[in-house]
């Protein structure tokens, strides 16, 4: 775990580190909705299917916790 | 106990920035959002496989699911937006007919789902979450309420979260932390319930507590990427009261063409996981993109995962876009998982739910989106912005499989 969080702290340093700055008029193609670091509206079935029947799941979901997902 | 402490700290925290973090200004400033948007949000799941927990890891697991789903999100001022998202679904499931395979005229047999009462459920639920923004956009609070029922299960969850901007936009880091509490209501075997031998669960609580922290940077002007960590501390009943288990070292009874339990899964009381995860998208060009995901968890359990997604959008027209994806997904066994029959009764914990068990998964998707940015249809006040059709087909290299079509439209107010 120790070794783990040293890794992802040298991965944030070095890509803080290495990255030159985006100005907001630069922004053209990151902001592209298909960019978006996250899952779109539609996938949350998706994803909801997946806590429920597969075992890594988090806090919220499937069989562990905010709803029964024993089915 | 001090992780669920330094949880509960936290988010009396989160939600006490929330509450105070309101300004007073009164320049002019971009709406966070500009209008009422409504997403409606509808799927149909079905799934088969023949290792299903309620009748000890054999026996059929078809379930049908419709999922239709309303989220409302509300401008309340330029800086604050309430967002209500509600929703119920209504399953019929083996799974859950087979808690009593005895109640239909047919002769009970694990492969066929039972047709009595218990064969349909309904699960509902919503929740409510308040974001408020700085001035500067640069930081965000949030807090939130979730609520939600069905039948044997009841769940009640709070949770925040803080977001801070900086580096001109191109660095943010957050902090979310959620606490669940959530309760049973002790549903065993039909079978067990008035067996003198049969000693019940004696807790129906089962409360989780959540912490994650995410980092996400701008690399380039074509790409970005995030990190993520969750720790999860859970304790109460945490296994499922009514999935049955079926000893090799006694003898096997029979009533019609379906084993009887002897006993039910049993799973210690705590349960501590870990995930780390990281997305990296890149903008090849005004055609292709290129997301990826991937995820490591490991739990206290035994429980080893893998996950890894890459989804290539292809816009095809300015309205259109396609999106072929693909998901491969493997864990490693829970300590407590044994096949069929397979359990010792000596034994502290067992289970044959194969969700517990090892095995990889694939996941192949296809989407579709249609967005109208400027909103020419009108439903009421309403203009129709974007809708997306999904279908995923879901199998395990141990049998189960689903299919899944999702749909979502989204409407902005006018």
């Amino acid at each position: 775990m120790k070794k783990l969080l040293l890794l992802l702290t040298i991965i944030i340093l070095g890509t803080l580190n290495s990255c030159t700055v985006i100005k907001e008029y630069e922004k053209v193609n990151i902001n592209d909705p298909d960019m978006v670091l996250g899952d779109r509206p539609v996938d949350r079935f998706e994803v909801n299917a997946q806590a429920y029947r597969e075992a890594a799941s988090g806090a919220n979901g499937g069989k562990t916790g905010g709803g029964c997902g024993c089915n | 106990m001090y992780f669920m402490k330094s949880i509960l700290g936290l988010f009396i925290f989160l939600f006490s920035v929330t509450v105070f973090a309101q300004d007073s200004t009164s320049t002019y400033k971009k709406r966070v959002l500009e209008t009422t948007e409504i997403d409606f949000l509808v799927s149909y799941y079905s799934q088969d496989g023949d290792n299903a927990a309620v009748s000890g890891g054999i026996g059929t697991e078809k379930l049908t699911d419709f999922t239709p789903t309303f989220v409302v999100a509300i401008p309340l001022n330029a800086d604050d937006v309430l967002t209500i998202d509600a929703g119920v679904s209504a399953y019929t499931s083996a799974s859950s007919s087979n808690v009593d395979p005895f109640d239909s005229n047919e002769p009970a047999d694990p492969y066929v789902a039972s047709s009595g009462a218990s064969a349909s459920d309904l699960w509902a639920g919503g929740n409510f979450n308040y974001s408020h923004s700085s001035d500067d956009r640069n930081e965000i609070v949030s807090a939130k309420i979730s609520v939600s029922s069905e039948y044997d299960y009841f769940s009640l969850g709070f949770g925040g979260s803080y977001t801070k901007l900086f580096n001109e936009k191109n660095t943010e880091v957050s902090v979310h932390a959620n606490v669940y509490l959530d309760t049973w209501k002790l549903l065993y075997p039909i079978e067990v319930r008035d067996t003198t031998s049969f000693i019940g669960l004696d807790k129906k609580n089962r409360n989780s507590y959540s912490v994650g922290f995410g980092f996400s940077q701008i690399l380039s002007k074509n790409l970005q990427g995030a990190l993520s960590v969750d720790l999860v501390q859970q304790q109460g009943l945490l296994s499922t009261p009514f999935q049955r288990i079926y000893f090799s070292d006694l003898p096997d009874r029979f009533h019609e063409n379906f084993q009887l339990a002897d006993d039910i899964e049993r799973l210690p009381e705590t349960r501590f996981k870990t995930a780390i995860g990281g997305r990296l998208n890149y903008y090849l060009n005004e055609v292709f993109v290129l997301r990826t995901y991937y995820r490591y968890y490991f739990d206290d359990w035994g429980i080893n995962s893998h996950t890894a997604s890459i989804e290539i959008p292809i816009k095809i027209t300015d309205k259109f876009t396609l999106y072929p994806s693909y998901r491969f997904y493997n864990q490693t066994a829970a300590d407590y998982f044994y096949p069929y029959n397979i359990a010792l009764s000596t034994a502290e914990f067992y289970t044959s739910d194969y969700d517990l068990s090892e095995f990889s998964a694939n996941q192949y998707g296809f989407g579709i989106n249609y967005t109208d940015i400027f909103a020419k249809l009108q439903l009421a006040k309403f203009g129709l912005k974007s809708i997306d059709l999904k279908y995923d087909y879901y199998k395990r290299d141990s049998g189960l499989n689903y299919s899944l079509i999702s749909a979502g439209f989204k409407f902005i107010g006018k």
